[in-house]
């Protein structure tokens, strides 16, 4: 793509982290918290490759009719563009934690996260493929906005958007949901390829969500109360109108022809065991799930209130 | 202080138009080498003899030069950290284009890791990381935002790849392949064996992407990629930032090199370095004119 496809944004903007002259040293490559150290040598350990190390040949020959298979196929498409965010999206947590020379470990860990992104997409992608067929975009707008706006970029790069928070809002609540959601799938997915990309997924998420519970075990002793409360509003923003929006799971949005449609497919998925769950399997884990983000952020002084949603009887 | 020789911001990044995302194999040639790389994954903890290093061998001054000579290493490294990840998003906005750059170069961001992890180490066992340099026109050859360069609509990305890829990755290859030539020391040898391995893939992709781009490129895009090539080949690269040797305030580090290099700890001198560089200018020089870019031929060193 030349210069002259690209679409700048308005002048007149808000300085953001790129406007800020570069100081790497004196360059500190130590280790600082530990535990985000070993998480970036265990990541090391453990790399797959999705082209390899998954068994394929367990799609080959399903007895699927045609709905079932676009709904697989729309699915696990959808599964790679929601994986594909993180790629284009996340790397702007890196060049922050660069900009504002954050401990060494953070920096080492997250050039193997989004490798680790990498690797979701391409399996996602190849699930789609041997399906029938990856898709390249959602059949309607709403849809595309919901996939396509994730933010995170955008906040890592404001310097007036905490760190703490973004990770607390980010990590430990929307990935955690994620990482809940995916041990979920595993149990109750059988077909053997679908269970293998899930479960290295899986495997990948959870150092991914390690990341942000150390990050702020180490951080909050050292923050204010009212940087501490930022945090808290991040974390109940992200909970309440991202993740009971339908963010990850879609029948939690609003009524719209574009939820319904998810609903559907993943409904199909899950019913020719192809990786996808329904909405009365996944309520109880997203009720635990957040009850355990309330329980682990409690110690940190970050107090998550109770949530109401039409889809609940009471509170969540 | 120094300026740095890097390009002022615009301000301007482009905005993302994601759908429709292409995530199919489409420049073949790079989604064998971010196969490749897939498969050649190594481990900085499992695959270096850190063990077999013997420090009591070693005088203290030779200690000492490899320290500096390793630090040094490991702040080039560096720079690799925050400079990819701006690179996959510059490659993410631009519209509709192959998923191969994007995920050969999350890979290429890892090795970048495992690299500065070992040349940190190292430069530990030898007798103490330097955390920066002692000279200020040498330090501003590090500090020159390139993430914040990867990122600017006013800057071509193919313009980037061209000069900071093909150019700077490719020195980066020949001066690394000496280094290793030199090195006797077995955990020295080990390291410089994965970054060699590991940078071949590095610079083979700027090369592979150009060729990839170059029918797409009218004369203003060649312009533009001749202008940035040129800048960075003077105002970098012949400022001294691989080739000490070539920058005043790095005089420590050339001597502390001569002497790590002796000592077969994993380092190169002018005499190596010099042709090395030619040669290599010669040849990208003759690769950007088949590609449709005439580079001036002050570029060569005299």
């Amino acid at each position: 793509m030349s210069l002259a496809d690209t679409h700048a944004e308005p002048a007149g903007r808000k300085p953001t982290l790129l406007d800020q002259p570069e100081c790497r040293f004196p360059l500190a490559l130590g280790v600082e918290i530990r535990k985000i150290r070993d998480l970036f040598r265990a990541a090391t350990r453990n790399q797959w490759d999705p082209k390899t190390d998954i068994d394929w040949s367990a799609l080959a020959g399903l007895d699927l009719d045609d709905a079932h298979r676009y709904a697989a196929r729309m699915y696990w498409s959808r599964r790679a563009w929601s994986e594909y965010g993180a790629i284009s999206e996340s790397p702007a947590l890196l060049i922050r934690f660069c900009q504002e020379r954050r401990e060494p470990d953070l920096r080492y860990f997250f050039t193997i996260r989004t490798q680790e992104e990498s690797r979701h997409a391409e399996a996602c992608y190849l699930m789609a493929e041997h399906l029938g067929g990856y898709i390249q975009q959602p059949a309607l707008v709403d849809f595309q906005k919901s996939v396509a706006t994730h933010g995170v970029r955008k906040m890592a790069l404001d310097p007036e958007t905490p760190l703490e928070a973004i990770i607390a809002a980010l990590v430990c609540a929307a990935e955690e949901v994620a990482f809940d959601v995916f041990r979920h799938l595993v149990e109750i997915t059988p077909n053997k390829a679908a269970n293998q990309v899930l479960r290295s997924i899986m495997r990948d998420e959870v150092r991914h969500c390690g990341f942000g519970w150390a990050y702020l075990e180490h951080r909050i002793p050292q923050m204010t109360r009212a940087e501490i409360d930022v945090c808290e509003r991040a974390v109940i923003t992200m909970i309440r109108d991202v993740e009971m929006n339908g963010y990850h799971s879609a029948w939690l949005a609003p009524e719209s022809p574009a939820s319904r449609d998810e609903v559907e497919a993943d409904r199909l998925t899950w019913e020719a065991g192809l990786g996808a769950t329904v909405e009365e399997l996944e309520k109880p884990v997203f009720v635990a799930s957040v009850k355990s983000i309330r329980e682990r952020l409690a110690p940190f002084g970050i107090a998550i209130p109770l949530f109401e949603h039409p889809k609940f009887d009471g509170l969540v | 202080m120094p300026e740095a020789p890097g390009r002022d911001f615009s301000g301007n990044i482009p905005t993302e138009r994601r759908f429709p995302l292409h995530l199919e194999p489409a420049i073949g040639t790079i989604r064998e080498l971010y196969d490749a790389a897939k498969q050649a994954r190594w481990d900085p903890e499992r695959d270096i003899p850190w063990g077999e290093f013997a420090g009591s061998r070693y005088s203290r001054q030779t200690l000492a030069a490899a320290a500096l000579s390793w630090s040094r290493r490991a702040w080039t490294e560096y720079g690799g950290l925050p400079e990819t990840p701006a690179l996959i998003i510059r490659f993410c906005l631009e519209h509709e284009r192959e998923s191969d750059p994007k995920y050969f170069l999350t890979v290429r961001n890892t090795e970048e890791a495992w690299h500065l992890e070992c040349c940190y180490r190292f430069a530990e066992l030898c007798g103490g990381f330097v955390a920066e340099p002692a000279g200020a026109a040498y330090r501003a050859l590090f500090e020159r935002g390139l993430h914040r360069q990867a990122l600017d609509a006013a800057c071509s990305l193919d313009a980037y790849v061209a000069a900071q890829i093909a150019i700077g990755d490719g020195i980066d290859l020949e001066l690394s392949r000496l280094a290793r030539d030199n090195a006797r020391e077995p955990v020295a040898r080990a390291i410089l064996d994965r970054l060699v391995a590991d940078k071949t893939r590095h610079a083979a992709f700027g090369w592979l992407y150009l060729r990839q781009r170059a029918a797409s490129w009218g004369e203003t895009e060649r312009a533009a990629i001749a202008e940035d090539v040129a800048d960075v080949v003077r105002n970098v690269e012949l400022a001294g930032f691989r080739c000490v040797w070539l920058c005043d305030g790095a005089a420590d580090i050339a001597e502390a090199d001569r002497t790590t290099r002796d000592a077969g700890l994993g380092a190169t001198t002018r005499d190596e370095e010099e042709p090395a560089l030619r040669r290599f200018l010669l040849g990208a020089t003759a690769q950007f004119a088949e590609l449709g870019v005439d580079l001036p031929h002050s570029l060569l060193p005299s």
